[in-house]
């Protein structure tokens, strides 16, 4: 199955992130922590069938009914209540504090965020409307009629500027969003509008998510913040259980049971009834009496409340989706993810540890692991076809995605084999100091010793296992390579092998300013010296500084890849001192420039150009070597309008109905 | 050595009675001693010598490494054989004996021939089959007699009619959903099983009969002290304090055997305890403490023996308990995934249940019937060696 | 020594115990590292702070900084008031976490401790009575098959045949429903069968094997002689003698099976019991609710093992209190 989520409630925690990251699945370009988690998100994306699915819809599949009497009289009781499995249960409902996606999708159900994309990857505002000349000075438009409950009264710009300006931008309250509004201006202008003021512009501002808010009274807020009191805003009843939605959603909660799960029943007053500019099909909306959010761990439990109809959509596992879709009360929706499969090589010093050097550090070598695994055979064998072949950082539905004969296509094809593989090991071997090389089948170190490495997946997860063990025989039996398979679990990867907290720091002056960069900070890089001034938990410094334990290679996580705003992948490819880079990946071209053209795009060609030739680059360079990117399979049930088969699956959940 | 001094019938020669001095080998443990010396030079060797991935035999051209975990099970195995098997050989009069009271249990004798199957399978399985290997295009593939929906498997390695794919002798017990054979894992899997039980059932019964008669026969402070830590060891929320360290520190099938052993003796150590206490009231250990004979040998020769069917029963019941834990926790996906235990296959399979069914009811059957063999062996024996419940009944 | 101030020792003792495993408890957890600080270094990271600095603030924030011993007195003290603190979780107070999941577990621990309590005994002693008949068969064949059918996978085939195929019960548990109400009865009834098959087993094994020695003992023989009635013999004679072993196996049975088949059993049928909490406590490392399910479970244990003595003293007057 996709992901046992039942096992791995954390990785859920960890991986889902915020609710509209996962969804929709993409990212600005200053790094912030719900990014950083959606980096990290995700053994993902495959999860993320389970991850969204939350309700197993992918991205909150929700819907709602028709009012009931209208079909057919045969109304059951069913058509009234809009049920989704989620596959683990909230660590929090407070909007604040939130970072995972199931609960993002339960806090949905209630308060909606500024704006949405629709299918067509048009920006929707819903609370506010966003407009800019520059880029640099964004005007939000707060629409009118919005209201708290009681006594909270009407929102108002005021309320969102509070929130940014003494939440967010705080320094005590440590809020999911802080990093997005960091260096950001932001100045009331009017009872309806504020304007925010960027550092640099940004064209893509809002695709990144970061100008994206959820809106909190004032009131509400500052005996909080005359205190900063962390725990008690934490810790906050009405905010943890949304109990001043107004009408802001288009349902209520009426309860949160921590380990069943929210239901809600409907807003009669939700406000996109009034709003002129939506589809007709929100002036009704929402279509259900009811709702619910059914915390249902065990996948085979998930899938039998589908077909017993206690629930109206789950995801899918790949292997069972042709039985689905040969089942006439359930329709399968493939929906195209921009999460990744991929495996990581640890190019640090604690990575290739069986014989001298890194022979991952060669351009070439990775190359050759990428012509030695058999990409459809992958695809077929444990997606069963329901993923595309990946080859670089960019899903095929992308608009960035470069022209295909300008990028590499390992794996498959007249670029796969043991052939193709091993002349480009040997090229790597070139490369190298050390003498490695071939000895039959095998390939062996100085030493004459056949080539060992390890490979992690997350314990408990099908599809990965299934996955490592594939590419332990693709490397063994085309580059004789001895691979072996090792289960860990997902916390303690990331704790102890993936991150770090240990690591040297530069020295800073009161201002904060660097004034000396210690020497294990400062490595050569392509000729040049480089130095880590800002080393993080994800990229420690260079090479040399290490994790606590050594691995060689991992697909523990997948991560996002940002097709609506790309240049956020400046988080894993920007130089050698990228945010996001626990491998020790040190660019062979010049990225940094390629994504300072990107930023300083005035044009979309301009934007396009900078991008393509980036994922070109990629493509030849494989940082990671890239696999697939699952799909995510969706069961409804038969007569649910609403699901689409694309990324933006479920912008419109109001609006779900039966017909 | 011993002296003929006195005829009285009270008067009992303790050093005759005991065959030997305490420090005279016999030759059980002469047989035990000599064959562990090779194993620990064996372990040794692995340990100082070799690399960490080389296979402990290559040099003898066997491309096969033993674990720490395979080197105590050769260990308790060798235990069994010269304290278990060989005194069956010595005393042929007890033998018949016993065996003639076993045999009268039918559901016994199968559940020993099962035990066999799965002992030996256990050991030569390993040795003679390859290790299952994936084949994601043959995943799924149904059990020979059996047919599934053709949209199931991957592909289908045996004939197709009507829509429906067939099963094969090539995979008697079907594949799972990476294509691994189900059989070869299932023999995998016995030798996991095999280890789980000897081993922890060593360990236990070593600790929890020592513990629970010396407590027993010492009384006082002693027993009070002993008792204590009995107390505490069982409060010990053994199954919880195993997720804590397996999170907090990690840990593989080594780890567990060792966490809960070390945790699970509490419970015969005092039902040993109360046993002993019983017999102790009893008036032949009355008498041969009247008639001199030491500590060692009152527990050794009257209260071990004599609490030897409740020992039985208790661990009877020990080994089935390990090994449904060892596969509740591959159930919850915490259990060392690389590990080819039946639990794992069962974790393995269970979210393909409704389709896939034999990935969990292969293994699960087989876990099943090896708990309930252990349950009527524990069973038969106890009649076999407790004369006193069954003379009555004939 | 008399019984009260037996007792009286015992429940002191039980408290030794209590103490001895949360402290036990307390170094585990405080030998792990902290999640909370690796996420401060990385959130400091973030905002180009200094990660150490941040460190040391959370650290701080914690009270990680201070020596052990002082944590330790903070950490036993909040035991023994009661402050368990906030789960992080969940985001509610930890003894609300655990007081709804209790909530939940007695539901269907309850009627399963009850049944299993009843009916093992008298169909132990029963198939003691009638042994190597085919009652005595069918009792052990059952017992045999719910002690070797482990409980988890009972559970899943139980809940696919019934649930998914046959649709008697609903696949997931419902919360919603009231206690006394013939809906929680139905999506009870599978998990308290499973339960009872499990635990009922080993009862019957050791009763029937007990009582098997003392149906044929002299006092019974004397009693049959005198014409008591062959229920009042087994009542008196062949059942009180049994419970005393008996009490020791069952205690230890029955917390082992609360411990680790509850767990199971509710992760299978998705009851929001102490189990479940326990097991995604941990899991999400979540150290606060993690400490205060170990100490509720440890809590039980010793309340159990406690009352377990007592009885033992109570039922076979041969033990006195002055030789313990």
């Amino acid at each position: 199955m996709i992901v046992s989520l039942k096992f791995f409630v954390y990785a859920f925690v960890a991986w889902c992130m915020s609710s509209r990251d996962m969804e929709d699945g993409d990212d600005p370009r200053h790094v912030n922590r719900r990014q950083w988690l959606s980096a990290l998100g995700l053994a993902g994306a495959v999860t993320l069938a389970g991850c969204s699915g939350n309700g197993g819809g992918g991205g909150g599949g929700d819907g709602n009914d028709t009012d009931d009497g209208s079909d057919g009289g045969d109304a059951t009781t069913q058509q009234d209540v809009y049920a989704t499995a989620s596959a683990a249960s909230f660590t929090t409902l407070n909007p604040i504090y939130n970072t995972e996606n199931g609960a993002g999708n339960a806090i949905a159900r209630t308060l909606d965020q500024g704006y949405t994309f629709d299918e067509n990857n048009e920006y929707v505002p819903l609370l506010y409307d966003m407009s800019t000349e520059d880029g640099e000075v964004w005007t939000f438009e707060v629409r009118e009629g919005l209201e708290f409950s009681d006594p909270y009264g009407e929102v108002t710009a005021s309320d969102f500027v509070y929130l940014i300006q003494e939440v967010h931008q705080s320094s005590w309250a440590n809020s999911a969003a802080t990093t997005s509004w960091q260096g950001v201006t932001v100045e009331e202008t009017g009872e309806y509008e504020f304007e925010a003021t960027l550092e640099s512009p940004s064209l893509l501002w809002p695709e990144s998510y970061d100008p994206l808010l959820y809106p909190i009274p004032q009131e509400l807020l500052e005996p909080y913040v005359e205190e900063e009191d962390t725990e008690g805003l934490q810790e906050d009843e009405e905010l943890l259980e949304l109990q001043f939605a107004g009408n802001l959603g288009p349902y209520v909660l009426d309860e949160w049971q921590r380990d069943a799960g929210t239901r809600y029943s409907r807003n009669d007053d939700y406000y996109l009834q009034d709003v002129d500019e939506l589809p007709d099909v929100f002036n009704d909306a929402p279509y259900f009496e009811e709702a619910e959010i059914r915390v249902i761990e065990e996948e085979a439990s998930r899938l039998g409340a589908l077909e017993t109809g206690e629930v109206d959509s789950a995801a899918i596992p790949p292997e069972q989706v042709e039985s689905y879709q040969n089942s006439e009360e359930i329709y399968v929706n493939r929906i195209p993810q921009p999460y990744n499969e991929k495996i990581s090589v640890n190019m640090r010093d604690n990575g290739w540890n069986t014989g001298p050097g890194n022979m991952f550090r060669h351009t070439p070598f990775r190359q050759a692991m990428a012509a030695a695994i058999d990409k459809e055979g992958l695809i077929q064998g444990v997606f069963r076809d329901f993923a595309e072949t990946h080859f670089t950082w960019q899903p095929r539905f992308s608009e960035f995605y470069p022209p295909e004969e300008e990028i590499p296509q390992f794996g498959v094809g007249e670029n796969y084999g043991s052939e193709v593989a091993r002349g480009l090991a040997e090229e790597a071997f070139a490369e190298s100091e050390y003498d490695y090389g071939f000895d039959g089948d095998a390939m062996v170190n100085p030493d004459g010793d056949q080539i060992q490495l390890d490979i992690y997946h997350s314990a408990g997860q099908d599809t990965e296992q299934l996955m490592a063990d594939f590419i332990a025989q693709e490397l063994g039996e085309n580059l004789g390579i001895d691979v072996t398979v090792e289960a860990i679990d997902g916390t303690r990867f990331n704790n102890e092998y993936w991150t770090t907290s240990d690591f040297p720091t530069p020295e800073t002056n009161d201002e904060g300013e660097v004034t000396e960069v210690p020497d294990e900070l400062v490595d050569t890089v392509n000729g040049e010296e480089v130095e880590w001034t800002a080393p993080t938990s994800t990229n420690p410094g260079p090479r040399n500084v290490t994790t606590s334990q050594d691995w060689d290679m991992s697909v523990v996580f997948g991560l996002n890849t940002y097709p609506r705003n790309p240049i956020t992948n400046n988080a894993f490819f920007d130089g050698p001192t990228a945010f996001y880079n626990p491998v020790g990946y040190y660019p062979g071209f010049d990225a940094e420039s390629l994504f300072e053209q990107a930023q300083a795009a005035t044009s979309q060609e301009e934007l396009a150009d900078a991008l393509v030739e980036l994922f070109a680059n990629l493509a030849e360079e494989q940082p990671y070597i890239m696999l697939a990117f699952p799909d995510s399979t969706v069961g409804y049930r038969e007569g649910l309008e609403g699901p689409i088969e694309n990324f933006s699956n479920g912008w419109n959940l109001p609006a779900w109905r039966y017909e | 050595m011993a002296t003929k001094k006195s005829e009285e019938f009270d008067q009992v020669d303790w050093n005759e009675i005991s065959r030997s001095g305490r420090f005279d080998l016999s030759i059980n443990s002469i047989g035990m001693l000599v064959t562990t010396l090779p194993l620990v030079l064996l372990a040794v060797y692995d340990w100082q010598f070799l690399g960490e991935r080389t296979p402990t035999f290559q040099f003898v051209g066997v491309d096969r490494g033993l674990e720490s975990v395979d080197f105590f099970f050769i260990f308790t195995l060798l235990l069994a054989f010269w304290f278990l098997v060989l005194p069956l050989y010595q005393n042929p009069r007890m033998t018949r004996y016993y065996w003639k009271e076993f045999k009268q249990n039918r559901p016994a004798v199968v559940s020993l021939v099962w035990l066999g199957v799965v002992f030996v399978g256990g050991i030569v399985g390993p040795i003679v089959m390859d290790p299952p290997q994936q084949e994601l295009l043959i995943a799924y593939q149904p059990p020979v007699f059996t047919s599934v929906v053709d949209t199931t498997p991957a592909t289908c390695v045996g004939e197709v009619m009507n829509g429906r794919c067939y099963g094969t002798w090539e995979h008697p017990l079907g594949t799972t959903n990476a294509g691994k054979d189900v059989f070869t894992m299932i023999v995998y899997g016995m030798t996991i099983s095999m280890q789980i039980a000897f081993i922890t059932t060593t360990i236990v019964a070593t600790i929890g009969i020592s513990f629970g008669t010396l407590s027993a026969y010492a009384g006082g402070w002693v027993d009070e002290i002993m008792m204590r830590f009995v107390d505490i060891i069982l409060s010990f929320p053994t199954f919880l304090m195993f997720l804590l360290i397996l999170y907090i520190y990690g840990g593989g099938l080594g780890m567990f055997i060792v966490v809960f052993s070390l945790f699970a003796w509490g419970g015969t150590a005092r039902y040993v305890r109360s046993k002993s206490l019983s017999i102790s009231e009893e008036e032949f250990i009355k008498s041969s403490r009247i008639s001199g004979a030491s500590t060692y040998h009152v527990i050794r020769g009257h209260v071990v023996p004599n609490v030897a069917s409740s020992i039985i029963t208790q661990l009877t019941l020990l080994i089935p308990g390990f090994l449904l834990f060892e596969a509740q926790l591959a159930f919850l996906g915490i259990g060392d995934s690389t590990v080819p235990s039946w639990g794992q296959l069962i974790s393995a399979g269970r979210s393909d249940l409704s389709f896939a069914p034999w990935i969990v009811l292969a293994p699960g059957i087989v876990l099943f019937l090896t708990i309930l063999a252990f349950n009527f062996l524990g069973d038969a024996l106890l009649d076999a060696l407790n004369p006193e419940a069954e003379a009555e009944n004939t | 020594m008399g019984f009260g101030r037996y007792v009286t020792a015992r429940v002191l003792w039980a408290g030794v115990v209590s103490l001895v495993i949360t402290t036990i408890t307390f170094l585990l957890l405080s030998a792990a590292p902290n999640p909370d600080v690796q996420q401060a270094a990385t959130q400091a990271a973030l905002q180009g702070g200094n990660p150490a600095e941040a460190t040391e603030r959370v650290r701080e924030l914690r009270g990680l900084d201070q020596p052990l011993y002082v944590r330790y007195f903070d950490f036993i003290r909040g035991v023994y008031t009661l402050d368990w603190g906030w789960s992080e979780s969940r985001s509610q107070p930890v003894l609300e976490a655990v007081g709804s999941a209790l909530y939940y577990t007695a539901q269907y621990s309850i009627p399963w401790t009850i049944l299993t309590i009843i009916l093992g005994p008298l169909v132990g002693v029963y198939s003691a009575a009638n042994m190597y008949s085919w009652k005595d068969h069918a009792a052990t064949g059952f017992a045999f098959f719910g002690y070797a059918i482990p409980n988890f996978f009972f559970g899943i085939i139980l809940l696919l045949v019934f649930g998914v195929w046959l649709q008697f019960i609903p696949v997931t548990y419902n919360t919603d429903v009231a206690v006394f109400s013939v809906e929680n009865a139905v999506q009870l009834t599978i998990p308290v069968f499973v339960l009872v098959t499990g635990s009922i087993g080993a009862v019957m094994r050791v009763s029937r094997n007990e009582s098997a020695e003392f149906q044929n003992a002299d006092f019974m023989k004397t009693a049959k002689a005198k014409g008591v009635s062959p229920l009042r013999a087994y009542a008196y004679h062949v059942m009180r003698p049994t419970l005393v072993p008996l009490s020791t196996t069952l205690v230890g049975q029955l917390l082992a099976l609360f411990l680790g088949s509850s767990l199971l059993v509710e992760v299978v049928f998705a009851i929001p019991g102490l189990g479940r909490l326990t097991y995604k406590a941990l899991i999400a490392q979540d150290t606060n609710l993690v400490l205060g399910t170990t100490l509720f479970f440890t809590f039980v244990a010793v309340v159990g093992n406690l009352l377990e003595d007592i009885v033992f003293t109570v039922l076979d007057p041969r033990i006195s209190y002055d030789d313990r």
